[in-house]
């Protein structure tokens, strides 16, 4: 069932093109259905979880790898289910409105489908491999979404800055929960939760928690990683409703209430958790207030929300599991609503900025009252369910684990963090629907269609009506997600109105008395100059480090692939000789074996002696044509050793290899001079001698120690024995080849004609080969070709520029091909 | 090309002998030395010694195929063969082989098939590249007329 609700929901994701052809408003309700039947199935086993059940499903997927398909419904994982079908559904249906007029309608709700398979997956997944793939799985269409309008650079940027902060966050987050699993001895998340002792004892747990935390940071936007968000914003309004306020940006917090139960109660779980939560929290609110778009506002808004609730899953104490949990729903609610609020303001005013808008309340009635309930419910004021939250918020606050002087700088933190919520609520809607009216944008403003309206409206009015009347079903829905997040059975019971007047309600009077008082006073507040230097902005520090790191990056290729084909070769070999000598060097002295040289026999020295001598005679050459031919001993000579120790398969190839191989060096040397001349520097050869001395060193202890190591007993008596009982052939090597070894044949014959296809296209498919492409791309440089100028110049090819070459290009006849091919050349 | 009476007198002779030495190489491959490997650089090297002899036109000329073709053939039906394995519900390229043997070749299994897909694609990767080589007008000007430097360019749009 949950993996019918999650896999089907990302296979019939393509549906979402049938946006294309049917009438536009129309097929959003049709559409949001698919979202609607997951919910009512969630909706249909809550009961199950509600009364302390736990739904799981496991198909194996790579047992070997301890990867499998487990999806498992406790209490948090049905709350967050809920959540992001129901808005999920409210989300189909708004988009439908938002996005009436866009052609690209039908791609927007295939991405929304997939993001929404990947969520439900996230926070249903029981493995934590599986649970990595899906949480990478919505950070990749997080990308997708807030690069949606790909023709705008800024949103282009703001994709890949999410992509690359949160992807980057999800590879730590990876190593972490492989520490942990390996430290727990399990990948499935429930048996990690029930090793907690184990866990917080084990070496792994510091650097797991750490990589974890950074995972769950950059996923949350907690500070520093926050810069994300906003710029997420390029996204069309509905996703940013949807992913980058009430479900996505909630996954890290998932995942550290997820953990809570095993890794919390360490000083380095809490202070982390609360150092960076409240920093989060405070700056988010600050900058919110500040912020001249709405929906940079609501954005930063969500940042301040964000970093409260990770400090819940911080703080430790009795009532911040619940208080999580409450924070998580109202914000999703009045967030949700808000976000697309927001849009339907865009969407009629033309404009998001508070300076070009205000006065709307007029024209946009239905937009006003319902934007005002939303922002009543983020401000906390009673009787709404954001004031629930944030009751229970300072509730948790001033009952947490902290030291009795942290916790103080928590509280006040956390009543400053409220009273700016109160101001940028205040800002928000002021300056949206009151105050003098702008000059327009638009001639005619109306207000948002209904359509538009249903979705915001139903968050609001269950903002509106679950504190007034449903407080016990929400006490319910909670019981067993506070269960699952403490990791012990609890009472739950939320109330609207504080029985007593304790500490928190007296902290709750003065933020929303403190708030309501400095209203009159925000445009003076939200206008003040910055106290930051201008350097010391996320954006700024962003670009300088992907512009230096590209910067950087091409320098390193300039200087690595300067189209000179010695230098590759000599970057390629030194690459090989660290690889090789380093191991060697640390580990075969001592072990090196003693060469038993007592049966070697005169063929063999004679072979041996034979290659360096030919080896000498290709440097020493003076002509191309004797250097080629001198090279041809080499082969010959190995070609041999296959013969002398009776390997005729051997011998042959590689007789065979030679010949053709020489016949493709005189093809290609034919048209350059014909004899050497010295053009580097006495020095440079001398380098180069070292480099190829060492090479040849290296590779000759490598190959002498690969071989007479014995580490493991060699295959070579199995392939003989098996090769015609099994194999069906005397032949060993071959079967070897097409049979035993079959695979790695396919793999070699496939990367031969790979091997074909890249020469083909490089020395066919390119101007000077053909005169069409020639004629198609007109060109004017005929000479630039793969080589180019440079290069060929280099290779001693000066076909245009001149006579560089001096008379080794004139006089000299080429060794073979075309008679007179080098004269007329040179 | 080099015009020499001798080279091309026995590059005549020599190229049917080749090209059955290379597939008699092919088909005693799985009990004695050969196979297709060894079989498929013996048959390119007969063709490159056509064009060693008598230009790369020559050689496309006696044996008209498609090299490119003949390469991405053999590595299609090398990997067909290894796929019959996977119908039958075994991994891929597992041998599957005939019970009775064929007079003259031997038993006929996948593997054998494998190899003849192994020397197609020998085949045709090196002539193919060889014949790129010789045909390359940068290297070889005179061989194509008229070159295409000394063709009218196209006004630039």
């Amino acid at each position: 069932m949950l993996t019918a609700i999650v896999l089907s929901m990302l296979a019939l994701a393509p549906i979402g093109l049938l946006a294309r052809h049917l009438p536009r408003p129309l097929i959003g309700w049709v559409l949001a259905l698919l979202p609607l039947a997951a919910f009512a199935g969630f909706a249909a086993r809550a009961p199950l979880v509600l009364e302390g059940g736990v739904l799981i499903e496991t198909l194996p997927w790579v047992p070997e790898m301890g990867l499998s398909v487990r999806f498992s419904l406790d209490g948090l994982s049905l709350l967050f289910a809920l959540l992001v079908s129901g808005i999920g559904t409210l989300i189909f249906l708004y988009t439908a409105y938002y996005l009436a007029d866009d052609p690209g309608m039908g791609r927007f709700y295939v991405y929304l489908a997939i993001f929404m398979g990947a969520m439900l997956g996230l926070v249903l997944a029981d493995n934590v491999l599986l649970l990595f793939i899906f949480w990478e799985l919505t950070s990749v269409s997080s990308y997708l979404l807030v690069g949606y309008k790909h023709d705008y650079p800024e949103a282009r940027r703001g994709a890949q800055m999410g992509l690359l902060i949160t992807v980057g966050g999800g590879l730590a987050l990876l190593v972490g929960l492989v520490l942990l699993s390996n430290a727990a001895g399990s990948f499935e998340i429930s048996e990690i939760i029930g090793a907690g002792e184990e866990l917080r004892a084990s070496p792994f747990y510091t650097p797991a928690l750490l990589l974890i935390f950074l995972g769950c940071f950059t996923k949350s936007a907690q500070f520093p990683f926050h810069i994300w968000l906003p710029n997420a914003m390029q996204a069309p309004t509905p996703a940013s409703a949807y992913l980058h306020s009430a479900t996505m940006v909630k996954a890290g917090v998932y995942l550290l209430a997820r953990l809570h139960p095993a890794l919390n109660e360490t000083p380095l779980w809490i202070y982390t958790l609360t150092a960076v939560g409240g920093t989060t929290m405070l700056i988010g609110a600050a900058i919110a207030l500040r912020k001249d778009d709405i929906k940079g506002l609501l954005a930063y808004s969500t940042v301040s929300m964000l970093g409260a609730m990770v400090l819940m899953a911080g703080i430790g104490g009795h009532d911040a599991p619940l208080a999580l949990v409450t924070l998580i729903l109202a914000h999703a609610l009045y967030k949700g609503a808000l976000f697309m609020l927001a849009g339907a303001v865009d969407h009629e005013a033309g404009t998001r900025k508070l300076s070009e808008l205000g006065g709307l309340g007029r024209e946009m009635p239905r937009t006003l009252v319902l934007t005002s309930l939303a922002a009543l419910s983020a401000a906390g004021i009673p009787p709404l369910f954001g004031f629930v939250a944030k009751e229970e918020l300072l509730h948790a606050t001033t009952h947490s684990n902290l030291a009795p002087g942290v916790e103080m700088l928590v509280v006040g933190v956390t009543v400053v963090a409220a009273v700016l919520g109160i101001l940028y609520a205040w800002r928000l809607v002021s300056g949206i629907f009151f105050g003098p009216a702008a000059p327009r944008k638009k001639a005619h403003v109306h207000d948002a269609p209904i359509g538009m309206l249903v979705a915001p409206g139903v968050l609001t009015l269950l903002s509106v009506i679950l504190p007034l009347g449903l407080l016990p079903m929400v006490s319910a829905l909670f019981q067993p997600a506070v269960m699952a997040i403490a990791g012990e059975p609890g009472e739950v019971s939320l109330h609207l109105m504080p029985s007593a007047l304790s500490l928190p309600v007296v902290l709750s009077v003065v933020a929303i008395g403190s708030g309501a008082a400095l209203t009159r006073f925000v445009k003076q507040i939200s206008a003040a100059p910055s106290p930051l230097p201008a350097w010391l902005n996320g954006d700024r520090i962003y670009d300088a480090a992907i512009s230096g790191l590209l910067n950087g990056t091409t320098a390193f290729t300039r200087a690595v692939q300067n189209g000179r084909l010695r230098n590759y070769i000599r970057y390629s070999l030194l690459a090989l000789l660290a690889v090789i000598l380093t191991p060697l060097a640390l580990f075969a002295p001592g072990n090196a074996p003693v060469p038993d040289l007592s049966n070697i026999t005169l063929p063999e020295i004679v072979t041996a002696l034979l290659v360096p001598l030919a080896i000498l005679g290709t440097i020493r050459a003076r002509s191309r044509l004797g250097a080629i031919i001198v090279t041809g001993v080499v082969g010959a000579m190995v070609s041999f050793m296959f013969v002398i120790y009776s390997g005729p398969d051997l011998a042959l190839t590689q007789l065979l290899v030679e010949v053709i191989s020489t016949v493709f060096f005189l093809l290609v040397f034919a048209v350059l001079p014909a004899s050497f001349q010295r053009l580097s520097s006495a020095a440079t050869r001398a380098r180069d001698a070292v480099i190829a001395l060492g090479i040849g060193a290296t590779m000759a202890a490598f190959t002498w120690i690969a071989a007479s190591s014995k580490l493991f007993p060699p295959i070579s008596a199995v392939f003989k024995a098996e090769a015609l009982a099994e194999g069906k052939g005397e032949n060993v090597v071959n079967v070897i080849l097409v049979d035993f070894r079959g695979f790695d044949t396919m793999g070699e014959i496939t990367v031969l004609f790979i091997a074909l296809l890249g020469t083909y296209a490089m020395l066919r498919l390119r101007p000077e080969a053909d005169p069409t492409i020639a004629k198609m791309r007109g060109k004017t440089e005929p000479d630039a070709g793969f080589l180019g100028r440079r290069g060929r110049r280099e290779m001693g090819i000066g076909s245009r520029d001149g006579h560089e070459n001096g008379q080794d290009g004139a006089g000299a006849p080429a060794p073979v091909g075309q008679p007179g091919g080098s004269q007329e050349e040179g | 090309m080099y015009e020499s009476m001798i080279l091309r007198t026995i590059a005549r002779l020599m190229l049917p002998l080749l090209l059955l030495l290379s597939l008699f190489m092919v088909v005693r491959g799985h009990h004695l030395p050969g196979g297709g490997f060894v079989g498929g650089l013996l048959a390119s090297a007969a063709i490159i010694l056509q064009i060693v002899a008598f230009g790369p036109d020559y050689a496309r000329e006696i044996i008209p195929v498609n090299y490119l073709r003949v390469a991405a053939t053999g590595v299609g039906f090398a990997a067909c063969w290894g796929l019959l394995a996977l119908v039958q519900g075994q991994p891929f390229m597992a041998a599957r082989w005939l019970d009775t043997p064929i007079p003259g070749i031997g038993k006929l299994g996948t593997p054998v098939m494998f190899d003849i897909g192994v020397y197609l694609t020998v085949i045709g990767v090196t002539t193919q590249l060889a014949l790129v080589l010789a045909e390359e007008p940068t290297l070889y000007p005179l061989r194509r007329s008229p070159p295409p430097q000394t063709e009218p360019m196209a006004p630039e749009a």
